[in-house]
């Protein structure tokens, strides 16, 4: 789909949100049958993610093998085939990530995987500390599962492959290079390990899910496991706008800040969004990919193909406004429009989770209840 | 839930808004045993804006519900009385002291003009006095007024509660002073009364006052780094463990504490939950309550659709229930055993030594929506 105007895209998103508003449901409608959410639960527990925890083990598995490579014998040529291996585990990885769930929670595993966002600056801080004392805990493979998260997952490897003064050493044949090297591979080797424990829980987890029922005491009922699916499409998109965009945006022009954002040093912060809007959609759509199947997903439930449309014209209108933006945020914000330009998009994301919390929400019954929607 | 409303009013023999049952009729239906004798109340709200009193047996059976001007939020019991005192949540306007065998309204408390009432109540003891948070929103001022039961309930001090949007508040066992649980927020009717006005600078804390002079006797924060966790809930032990439910301000993502033990005279000990509980939390507790026994307490998590449980002896996480938008909560007299409610109707026993949770029997508790807190009566 072409680039919208602003003008045109505002007019838009306007005219579907009234279409929506039209079309919302009244506010006593008969309950949906449990029964309805069971098929969700299984086609995107079932069949739509473990595929793609597999992809995310054998991408990781790949970059591991590649960094060892590269580090028998380190030249430039190696380094760029690597960062691309970085890249392509850290675009599965985005897809998975907004699915905050299970096992991947459990032990803060996603944090291990990735510690972001570090407020406080710790992984720098502690990097520095790094280079200066290289620990040896931080080569080793199986040891480096016991340190801090903030250098033992993604991030770190972004450091040791990406940063200016960092990288170029990789190249070099003496005691920083031979570190970096050294904690790259075990870094690899770790989200490697933590991946593949991924893969081995999901199945336990997402049977609990699926035969949720009145004796478990996680899910009694399959409509309260479809619950978490829901918050997970929501949250997604709370999380982009509030901290993957807010946090660069910061509180004006003058308070923007790049290194805010997440993956800052690879340049590839938007690109992260892009990956986390593919997998979110797979929440409402059913498929993701090469996997699953189109109308099998949340949007099972929703009885209106208007409201159908009309939600899937307005995250096609936000997708395509991404793919206007570079895959950095520096580079966008180095434009002289640029923070418009972000500052645009964040407000179609959030405009997109307005609809999933009153439409999406409301017409499958999964938005939230008395309590929580109004507690104090 | 309309229809399942409607057909329980046409069971009962009525079609208007509220029904006031005989006690002699909630009796006859009432079960045997001790434990069965046992009623609760909470507020409660039906599908319209219409908003109650209620009561129902240890099987769900509503016993009486009594329509209310807004929506209630926690209830006070006098003690060896029938007086129960429903305040509205915040900002509220009016209290009510209604009888809790039939809901009939007894007195009526009305909060000044430059004050609103936030939600929770408590008696003394000795039942005389009865003492209520609220806000002093133009000075952004923590309240905790007292009103004389023996007297018509006339108003007849206020302290300062040491902190701003005080919100649950409870006897301490000495009988002589109250816990209070400031949340931090600052709030003003012009500004609909419940958007917060300080999120970047507000500073809960949990404080004790004198009963009788309002003079602070302790008080504790959480670290400046949590000063977003709004400190809500509470329930205090009979040894004077103070057990807090936090509502976190921040991030969703921002990996805090929302539990906290207080022993008066020392720091708050932030406590958590494993983390694939703690997500499932949603940064954000309603209703505390320590069991029969003192050692266990449930802190329920409407957002996040659970009910977690947490073990005193060792300040460490027990185990959770899944409990849709269930957020009252009330002790039996069984140790570690609970009732819940939900906004959607459900009641449920849970056991949190077994990890146990059953359905209360009668449909008739599925005709409302339960609201935060739950209240035990022993009958």
């Amino acid at each position: 789909m072409p680039f919208l105007c602003r003008t045109r895209k505002v007019a838009l998103l306007g005219a579907t949100a009234l279409l929506t508003v039209g079309l919302a449901p009244p506010g006593a409608r008969a309950d949906i049958p449990d029964e309805n959410y069971r098929p969700v639960l299984e086609h995107l527990l079932g069949v739509v993610m473990p595929p793609k925890l597999d992809a995310l083990h054998d991408a990781t598995a790949n970059l591991s093998d590649e960094i060892d490579d590269f580090c028998a014998e380190p030249d430039q040529d190696g380094l760029d085939e690597v960062r691309e291996d970085f890249n392509a585990a850290m675009d599965i990885w985005q897809e998975v990530q907004p699915w905050r769930m299970g096992p991947l929670i459990a032990n803060g595993r996603d944090q291990h995987i990735e510690y972001w966002p570090d407020k406080h600056g710790t992984a720098t801080r502690q990097f520095r500390k790094l280079m200066f004392d290289k620990p040896a805990i931080y080569t080793d493979r199986e040891k480096i599962a016991e340190t801090s998260a903030a250098l033992q997952g993604f991030p770190a490897l972004e450091q040791v492959l990406f940063d200016d003064k960092l990288s170029p050493k990789l190249l070099d044949d003496d005691e920083d290079g031979v570190f970096l090297c050294g904690y790259g591979g075990a870094i690899g080797a770790n989200l490697e390990r933590m991946t593949g424990e991924l893969v081995d829980e999901w199945p336990t987890f997402a049977q609990g899910m699926m035969e949720a029922g009145p004796d478990s005491m996680d899910y009694p009922d399959a409509k309260f496991a479809a619950t978490d699916l829901y918050r997970a499409l929501h949250e997604g998109l709370l999380i982009i706008a509030s901290q993957k965009l807010g946090r660069p945006l910061g509180d004006g022009p003058k308070d923007a800040k790049a290194s805010r954002a997440e993956s800052p040093t690879s340049k590839r912060s938007l690109r992260n969004i892009a990956h986390n809007l593919t997998g979110l959609f797979a929440i409402y759509d059913g498929k993701w990919g090469d996997t699953g199947e189109e109308g099998k997903g949340l949007s099972a439930l929703i009885d209106s193909s208007l409201l159908d449309r009309s939600f899937r014209l307005n995250w096609q209108t936000m997708t395509d406004g991404l793919d206007q933006l570079p895959a950095s945020i520096v580079e966008l914000l180095d434009q002289p429009d640029g923070y418009q330009k972000l500052a645009d998009f964040a407000e179609q994301v959030s405009f997109v989770n307005t609809l999933v919390e009153g439409d999406v929400g409301g017409t499958t019954q999964l938005g939230g209840g008395f309590n929580a929607l109004d507690g104090d | 839930m309309e229809h399942q409303r409607r057909e329980f009013l046409k069971l009962m023999g009525v079609g208007g808004a509220f029904t006031l049952l005989p006690i002699s009729i909630a009796r006859a239906a009432a079960p045997a045993s001790i434990e069965d004798r046992a009623h609760y109340i909470s507020a409660s709200a039906g599908d319209h804006d219409d908003f109650y009193v209620s009561a129902f047996n240890a099987n769900g059976k509503i016993l009486f519900e009594q329509a209310l001007p807004g929506r209630g939020h926690d209830l006070g019991l006098r003690p060896n009385h029938v007086d129960v005192a429903a305040v509205e949540r915040r900002p509220g306007l009016y209290g009510l002291i209604l009888d809790r065998h039939t809901g009939e309204v007894r007195a009526k408390l009305h909060c000044p003009e430059n004050r609103r009432f936030y939600g929770h109540a408590v008696y003394s003891d000795d039942g005389r006095f009865l003492y209520i948070t609220e806000n002093d929103f133009d000075h952004a001022r923590g309240i905790v007024s007292v009103w004389d039961a023996d007297d018509g309930y006339r108003r007849i001090a206020e302290f300062d509660s040491f902190g701003t949007g005080p919100h649950e508040l409870h006897l301490m066992p000495d009988g002589q002073s109250l816990v209070i649980a400031n949340g931090g927020l600052h709030t003003h009717p012009d500004f609909d009364g419940r958007t917060a006005l300080n999120i970047d600078s507000m500073e809960p804390n949990l404080s004790i006052i004198d009963r009788h002079t309002g003079k602070l006797i302790h008080q504790a924060a959480l670290k400046a780094d949590w000063h977003q966790l709004s400190i809500r809930h509470l329930d205090v032990a009979p040894n004077g463990t103070i057990a807090a439910g936090f509502q976190y301000q921040g991030e969703l993502t921002d990996q805090v504490p929302l539990v906290g033990l207080w022993q008066p005279g020392s720091e708050i000990r932030p406590i958590e939950a494993p983390d694939n509980v703690q997500l499932r939390m949603r940064q954000y507790c309603g209703s505390v309550r320590f069991d029969a026994s003192g050692q266990v307490f449930g802190i329920s998590c409407p957002r996040g659709g659970l009910i977690t449980f947490w073990d005193v002896k060792t300040s460490g996480f027990l185990t959770h229930i899944a409990a849709p938008d269930g957020c009252g909560l009330a002790a039996t007299d069984v140790a570690g055993q609970f009732v819940g409610t939900s906004g959607l109707g459900n009641g449920w026993r849970m056991d949190a030594i077994r990890r146990k949770r059953v359905e209360l029997p009668d449909d008739s508790l599925k005709s409302l929506h339960w609201d935060n807190h739950l209240r035990r009566i022993s009958v």
